[in-house]
Parts: C-alpha cells; sequence; structure tokens
C-alpha cells in the first residue's frame, strides 16, 4: 500500500452510513406506522439524495 | 489486500453476475410495474359495485357456502376468504375428481347471495406477476429464481469487497466522467451498487425467501399442523361437519381482538383432513402480515388449538412486504421503483463493463 492509500475506514464510511440509514428506514416503516412511515421512506431516500449530490456535484470534468 | 485474493473475488463476482443478470433484468423490468400492482388496478379495473341490500341482514357463512356450491354441484369447499372493504365472501371450490390445482373463485355478496364482481389483477399485471414469480414453469421455475436471488446476493458481498481495492484512491462519489467510458460506467456501477446496498441485499434476500413459500407451507403441514391431528385416523365426511359459522365463532372467541382472514377447509392444503383452519391477522403494523390459524374440529365444532406459525412460516409472511415495498404507504413505493432503475443501470453497466474489457483483450 502506497501512503496515499485510503484507509479501510475512510473507503467505507460513507456507504456504511447509507447502510445503516436504509436498514433502520426498510425494518422502521415496517414495524412502525404513520410517522414511521414517513421516516422510513425519508431515511431510504438518503439513498437518492447522496446519489443526486454526486451526480451534481463529484463530477471530475 | 493480495492480487491473488482480488482475483478470486472478481472471478465470483464475474461468474455469479453473468449467469444471474439476464434473470435479474427480467425480475426488475417485470417488478418496476409490479410495485404499483395497487394503483394500476384500481385504475385499469375501476368499478363502481354497490352490496344488494347493504343495510340488510347478511347471510351467515353456511348459507353462503351453501348457495356457491350449488352453483358447482360436486364441487368441495378448500377455502373462504373475506373481502375487508366490502360485504363479500370468496369461496374457493374445487371438484374432488378433477385435475389437481383447478379451482373455482366465487366472490359472493353477503347481504343477497348474488355473485359479486371479481376484484382480480388487470390480465397484463397477472401476466407480469407471473412472469416475475415463475417464468410460468411452477414451482421448478420459482426455485430456479430464488437461486439467481442467491447468485445476486453472491454478486453483492463479492461486490463489496472489491469496491475496496478499486476505491482505495478514489474519495467516496468520485466519477471521472473525462475518462475513458470503461472508466466512468465503473465509477457508475460501484457507485451505484454501494448506495443501493442495503436495499439490493433486502429485496434480494426476501425474494429468495419468497421463492420458498411452497415447501415452507408444505413441511409446515406435514410437521406443526400433523401433530394436532394423532386423534383421527378418517378423515371427516363433508355430511359430519359442524356448522361453519359456530366453527368460526368459537374460533373468534379464541382470538378476541384479532381480523378473521380466511378458512381453509378440511383436508385442503392449509388445513388438516380433520379440521376447519379459520385464520387471523393482527392489527399492529408488524402482526398485520402474520397470520395465527385457530383449528376448529370439524366433528365437533369446538377449538381444537390455536397453533401460533412457527418462525419460518413468520419469516415467510415478513419477506413479502419488504419485497414487494408496499408496506409504507407511496413514498417508499416511488423509492422502490427509483432503486429499481438504479438496479436495472447496475446490471447493463456490469454486463458493458465485461463486454468492453474482454474486446480489450
Amino acid at each position: 500500500m502506497s501512503r496515499k492509500d485510503l484507509t479501510l475506514r475512510a473507503i467505507f464510511a460513507a456507504p456504511l452510513s447509507l447502510f445503516v440509514l436504509s436498514m433502520i428506514g426498510l425494518v422502521g416503516a415496517l414495524l412502525g406506522d404513520g410517522l414511521w412511515d414517513w421516516l422510513g421512506s425519508a431515511l431510504l431516500a438518503s439513498t437518492m439524495v447522496v446519489l443526486a449530490w454526486v451526480l451534481v456535484t463529484r463530477r471530475r470534468r | 489486500m493480495q492480487t491473488r485474493t482480488i482475483r478470486a473475488w472478481t472471478w465470483v463476482h464475474k461468474w455469479s453476475s453473468l449467469v444471474s443478470t439476464i434473470f435479474l433484468l427480467m425480475l426488475c423490468v417485470t417488478g418496476l410495474p409490479l410495485v404499483f400492482t395497487h394503483e394500476i388496478d384500481e385504475v385499469l379495473l375501476s368499478q363502481q359495485w354497490e352490496p344488494a341490500n347493504p343495510a340488510g341482514p347478511r347471510l351467515n357463512l353456511d348459507q353462503v357456502l351453501e348457495v356457491a356450491l350449488s352453483r358447482h354441484p360436486g364441487e368441495v369447499a378448500a377455502f373462504m376468504s373475506f373481502d375487508e372493504d366490502r360485504p363479500v365472501v370468496n369461496v374457493t371450490s374445487v371438484d374432488p375428481n378433477g385435475q389437481a390445482g383447478v379451482f373455482n373463485f366465487q366472490p359472493i355478496d353477503q347481504t343477497s347471495g348474488e355473485a359479486a364482481p371479481l376484484v382480480a389483477g388487470h390480465p397484463v399485471m397477472e401476466f407480469l406477476l407471473q412472469l416475475h414469480t415463475d417464468m410460468f414453469l411452477g414451482l421448478p421455475g420459482m426455485l430456479f429464481l430464488g437461486a439467481m436471488g442467491l447468485l445476486l446476493v453472491t454478486a453483492l458481498v463479492s461486490g463489496v469487497v472489491l469496491y475496496a481495492p478499486f476505491m482505495r484512491r478514489l474519495p467516496f462519489g468520485t466519477v471521472r466522467a473525462n475518462k475513458a467510458a470503461r472508466t466512468r460506467w465503473l465509477d457508475y456501477h460501484n457507485l451505484l451498487g454501494v448506495v443501493a446496498l442495503a436495499w439490493l441485499l433486502v429485496v434480494g434476500v426476501t425474494g429468495v425467501v419468497n421463492t420458498l413459500a411452497t415447501p415452507v407451507i408444505a413441511y409446515w403441514k406435514n410437521t406443526a399442523l400433523s401433530e394436532l391431528t394423532a386423534a383421527y385416523d378418517v378423515p371427516v365426511a363433508a355430511g359430519e361437519r359442524a356448522p361453519l359459522d359456530a366453527a368460526v365463532k368459537s374460533a373468534q372467541d379464541a382470538l378476541p381482538g384479532m381480523t378473521l382472514q380466511f378458512v381453509a377447509f378440511p383436508g385442503s392444503s392449509y388445513s388438516t383432513d380433520h379440521h376447519y383452519a379459520v385464520f387471523f391477522h393482527g392489527d399492529t403494523p408488524l402482526t398485520t402480515h402474520m397470520t395465527t390459524p385457530a383449528l376448529i374440529d370439524a366433528r365437533t365444532g369446538e377449538l381444537s388449538a390455536v397453533a401460533p406459525m412457527p418462525w419460518y412460516v413468520k419469516t415467510l409472511s415478513l419477506s413479502q412486504p419488504l419485497h414487494f415495498g408496499d408496506y409504507g404507504g407511496l413514498g417508499l413505493k416511488i423509492l422502490w421503483a427509483l432503486l429499481d432503475i438504479a438496479t436495472i443501470v447496475i446490471l447493463v453497466s456490469g454486463l458493458y463493463l465485461w463486454l468492453a474489457k474482454r474486446k480489450k483483450t
């Protein structure tokens, strides 16, 4: 590994956060009702928000 | 990670994906409209229907059964289910000497005994559902798609392992749009895959569980359910049965506060040869997906047992909403559709990356 390599933690920090948020959303909407349906959808929507953010700001030209 | 290790994981990722891609694409394309089945059916098949005597007295279940069977002489009842939003009882009957698996389904207006319109899916949606479930190949088709689902899970795990070496110099979310198409699509493939990972795993694993529905129910019937029937050896004849209405009432008394869902008649696939199995579901978000049967002795009409479902049937019950995405309102369904589209992009870009690499070498 060269010194410029990212650590595993740096590589997986964002993916793992998204994974946890999505999982809480997916299961939360199943276990809860009303507010939880909204919250669950919102947590799962974090994937789409991040995707939109990446496509708008992270593309190198 | 050592080069040899990376090579091995690449091999796993490549082959688990290549074998399953065409089937996963089919599942994504058919699954996309299926997410909105309820909404589409409502638009395509909206028909106003009123019961004959909305305020009038309702036929009891034995009367409904008699009416239904009089329209199909020689058949016996297999199931009876209850619509939640209209006073309609659905009777499923079968010809005991006929071809296996051929059923007659009759919705009956409980206020008059007249036939009520069928609330079935639109033929196009039914076609897509069948393609998505078993490709018109019955149980073998279902299990085959389950195997494709296992390959998807394999591809996801190997994909995550390979994500690390591919991304070791690139901050999260980097898309090298200025580089060659292959590099650019590799970045999109990695990004979409890792972003949609949790959803893909949940939908993939629950999809695999759903393909096991038939063997799981058969196992439950042959083990947990058959233990309750040791006392009898001759199936109860139709003429010896206790009244159905009273049987359902004693089941309701045993499970107060739960909602009646359906009745399986003696000898049918969800009951024993000796019982009415009366199924209820709960009313919390979680228990509404899970059924509990009360077994009523068909000879005496008395409660034999409340038989809570074993863990593997409960797992199956919970796998259905988690696969269909129909448990959290329209917002969740829209996310299901978007993530489905993301999956299509992942599959197609993966295929493209493989083809482009082959051309190069």
